[in-house]
């Protein structure tokens, strides 16, 4: 699954640790995600998408071997 | 996804302050013959032939001395507080990890005890069925604690 949260982050100016704070999880978390090692569950991905005020599948997308 | 079953982050200092005394203990009973006199216990006819063969099971043997089984406990017991103790950062990634980590400790043992079964015998093969009372969480104790150092040092030294 690839994401645009590095993107998305870089839009807002916000770090790891902000992010992670606002969806509470660690900042490895976030960084793991961002470095596609780890698929957030659906309540996470629905709590990012919040912080970036938009859909989840503006940030989320499937890749050809999902 | 909030984990359940899981103790506050405190708990996990207790585990430790109780598997280590206990795992050391376990190793002087299991090679040094170590036990403790007050732990002495023994009823009834006690002659060396009806020790031999004394009764199995806890309500009707004649004479034990219960270090093994007061260290067996406690080593488990504390192991069991430090495997499901809270992170100080616990999140769903985390409880991923953990379950990952189960998974491999079990699959390793599994593993380690058809080779022992193969290639080990008699007084050896008992000593390793001791150890393998605790070798599963042993296992995922340090399979999980390897596997969040790694992760913070990687989410450390890649920036923002």
């Amino acid at each position: 699954m690839k994401n645009t949260l590095r993107i998305e982050r870089a839009i807002l100016n916000i770090t790891q640790a902000d992010l992670a704070e606002k969806v509470s999880v660690s900042r490895q978390t976030i960084n793991a995600i961002e470095s596609q090692k780890y698929v957030p569950s659906t309540v996470l991905a629905l709590k990012i998408a919040l912080v970036f005020q938009k859909k989840v599948d503006d940030i989320f997308s499937l890749e050809e071997n999902d | 996804m909030t984990p359940r079953f899981l103790l506050p982050n405190q708990f996990k200092l207790i585990g430790w302050l109780i598997a280590i005394p206990a795992f050391v203990l376990m190793l002087f009973v299991l090679h040094g013959d170590f036990a403790f006199e007050f732990l002495n216990f023994s009823r009834g006819n006690t002659d060396s032939l009806q020790v031999l063969f004394d009764s199995p099971t806890l309500f009707s043997i004649r004479t034990n001395n219960f270090t093994d089984e007061l260290g067996g406990i406690l080593l488990i017991l504390g192991l069991l507080i430090i495997a499901f103790s809270k992170e100080k950062d616990e999140d769903e990634r985390i409880t991923v990890l953990r379950l990952e980590s189960l998974l491999w400790a079990v699959l390793i043992n599994s593993i380690l005890l058809i080779l022992a079964i193969v290639f080990l015998y008699n007084g050896l093969f008992l000593q390793v069925m001791c150890y393998n009372i605790c070798t599963t969480l042993i296992l995922f104790v340090i399979r999980f604690n390897w596997k969040l150092y790694a992760d913070r040092r990687t989410a450390k030294t890649s920036g923002l």
